[in-house]
């Protein structure tokens, strides 16, 4: 029996259009096989590619498992559910939109917080003060606990956040946080400023190296790479 | 294969028996925490590190909870049970049983994911020397008695850099920060960098001209100033970090940018005595030599290191082929004085097969009143075994 590629694409919002828009660019349109919100697609003239629309996060956990040989995510989301995803995932290209930063925002009322060094200084003098440890808000756990760690900032406490991450601070559940923005538009409206860019992300092409790649599922790539004018 | 599972627990078990059987002969008391901890109580201590190494899980309430990744926190925590918060009664305790880390890829034969530990633990506030020697010589009878052999120990003192420290001519703020600084030896670097060469830098990215006009002598007008600042600029303070902190925080950073820096010998010295990695006795007139050379008054935590050592040779340990590293215990926060390890040469120096020290400040971070002398060690059961299977190969 043949094995054919799975390729994994955002089944939703901007980065489904663009996607879709770069495939469609390189002359290889996707469509959706069964009903119209259907889950599953082909690419026209590809027998041995087979899409799954899942959503972005999916799409970075099915990379990480080998359920999908190729995918377009985000590297944030790589780089948050895949561990060491340098060794894990190749990166094929980086594809110039789904822009987002993910960023350490503390208040910008701060004015002596300007380096994660002096946030350290502020965090051991916060929990002196409040006998507990500053806490940050974020989806991004293992970013966060890995870049801080790397930075020397050690007295702090992680608040899983599921979503509104930017109000924490003002509604009193955290006192920083790190999550994406795209403008900064929204951090200042909840009274917060950049202190540090953790990631420059854009949606990427990437690959898995825990699927299997057998010689059908290889000769599929390259076609698909090709036309995508990757190689 | 079942068979040779059988035969490695029983070899685990014996083994097991025979260091309890030491530890209990002086007279530790066995006891058997919970596997099942309250994360937080680990968190406290190792901060959010914890999660990369550590099996954290909440049950169905909703409650944190983690498998224990050491036995000391949990046999801490039972002290204080057992004893109130002030936990201030001299105890021994020694156990048995597993402990779990999560190790990457799934680890290997010297990290498991789930391992054994024996260990002994002496909260007490007597003779500190004593205290250690006798932790010490216990697990080294209780490695040989198991069988190992060809084994070397290491030691390291970071109440000796503390001591070190403290002789060293600087505003008691800065010492706080090195102190602090010190497990995490890249923030130590640069903390150490910033106050030698540029307190100046200590302004960078603040406005300086409201700086400028705070006095760190009237810390309630600096507030008020800095206040009246951020309603200018239309900065809202939220969350509980209040404006007083802010203003602190500036009144530090404008005293640093006024103290002159501390002298690049500093930096200098500090650097050389990290670098001292020799044998004990070798070590042991470095340290002299440095102190005497820079005038350091470093004598109390010189004079325990050797009486230390002397206690030691009396007891019977070799410390010809024992080595002293300044950096040793750079790595585990709790640690507070005397640090030692066991390695053997056929699983590296990566695997220590035992390993302990002083951890002072512990109890309190797992929510003593106050500080209480402690002193530990655990073996590393599943390696002991590995190491005496690997020698017995050999013969």
């Amino acid at each position: 029996m043949t094995e054919r590629l799975v390729l994994a694409l955002p089944s939703k919002g901007r980065l489904m259009e663009e996607t879709e828009k770069l495939f469609a660019d390189a002359g290889l349109p996707v469509r959706r096989v069964g009903h119209a919100r259907g889950y599953r697609g082909e690419i026209e003239g590809l027998p041995n590619v087979e899409v799954a629309f899942v959503s972005a996060s999916e799409i970075a956990e099915r990379i990480k498992s080998g359920k999908a040989h190729l995918g377009v995510t985000g590297e944030d989301l790589v780089a948050e559910l895949v561990p060491a995803h340098r060794a894990a995932v190749t990166f094929l290209k980086a594809l110039s939109f789904g822009h987002a930063n993910v960023i350490v925002g503390i208040p910008a009322a701060w004015i002596d917080v300007v380096s994660m060094a002096s946030l350290e200084r502020a965090a051991v003098a916060f929990r002196r003060q409040h006998g507990r440890h500053m806490r940050v808000a974020t989806k991004y756990g293992r970013l966060t606990r890995s870049y801080f760690a790397d930075m020397g900032v050690s007295t702090y406490r992680i608040v899983p956040s599921l979503g509104a991450t930017e109000g924490a601070p003002a509604m009193g559940t955290a006192e920083l946080i790190v999550d994406i923005t795209t403008t900064g538009k929204t951090l200042e409206a909840n009274g917060l400023k950049v202190l540090e860019t953790i990631l420059k992300s854009e949606a990427n092409l990437v690959a898995s190296k825990a699927a299997t790649w057998p010689p059908e599922v290889r000769e599929a790539e390259n076609i698909l790479m090709k036309r995508l004018g990757i190689m | 294969m079942a068979q040779r599972i059988a035969e490695k627990l029983g070899r685990l078990d014996r083994q097991s028996a025979t260091i309890l059987n030491i530890f209990a002969g002086a007279g530790y008391e066995q006891v058997a925490p919970p596997i099942i901890q309250p994360a937080s109580l680990f968190l406290d201590v190792v901060g959010e590190q914890l999660r990369n190494r550590t099996y954290v899980f909440n049950d169905p309430d909703g409650e944190e909870l983690c498998l224990r990744p050491d036995l000391t926190v949990p046999t801490c925590r039972l002290h204080l049970e057992r004893h109130g918060l002030k936990g201030d009664v001299s105890a021994k305790y020694c156990y048995s049983g597993p402990v779990f880390r999560y190790q990457p890829g799934g680890g290997d034969a010297t990290h498991l994911r789930e391992f054994r530990q024996e260990g002994l633990e002496a909260f007490s506030p007597l003779d500190r020397e004593t205290t250690e020697v006798e932790v010490l010589t216990k697990t080294l009878e209780a490695l040989k008695a198991s069988g190992l052999k060809g084994s070397q120990l290491r030691v390291g003192d970071i109440s000796i850099f503390l001591a070190l420290l403290k002789a060293i001519d600087m505003p008691p703020r800065w010492r706080d920060r090195l102190r602090q600084s010190f497990w995490r030896p890249e923030a130590f670097r640069a903390e150490l960098k910033r106050l030698t060469s540029m307190p100046k830098a200590a302004l960078t990215g603040l406005p300086e001209d409201l700086i400028a006009r705070l006095d760190p002598n009237d810390p309630k007008a600096a507030e008020t100033e800095v206040a009246s600042y951020l309603a200018d600029k239309a900065l809202e303070p939220i969350g509980e970090r209040s404006i007083a902190e802010i203003s602190d925080s500036l009144l530090t950073a404008a005293v640093d940018a006024r103290t002159p820096a501390l002298p690049a010998s500093v930096a200098d010295l500090i650097e050389r005595y990290l670098a001292i990695a020799a044998p004990v006795r070798a070590a042991t007139a470095r340290l002299k030599d440095l102190a005497r050379e820079k005038g350091l008054d470093i004598g109390t935590a010189l004079d325990a290191f050797i009486r230390r050592n002397e206690l030691l040779t009396a007891a019977g340990v070799d410390l010809g082929k024992a080595e002293f590293s300044a950096e040793f215990g750079r790595n585990f926060e709790y640690y507070s004085g005397f640090v030692f390890e066991v390695v053997v040469p056929s699983l590296g120096p990566k695997s220590p097969v035992a390993g302990g020290g002083r951890y002072d400040g512990l109890m309190k971070a797992v929510g003593a009143a106050g500080s209480i002398a402690a002193v530990g060690a655990a073996v590393y059961s599943d390696r002991l075994a590995l190491a005496i299977e690997e020698a017995s190969k050999g013969d």
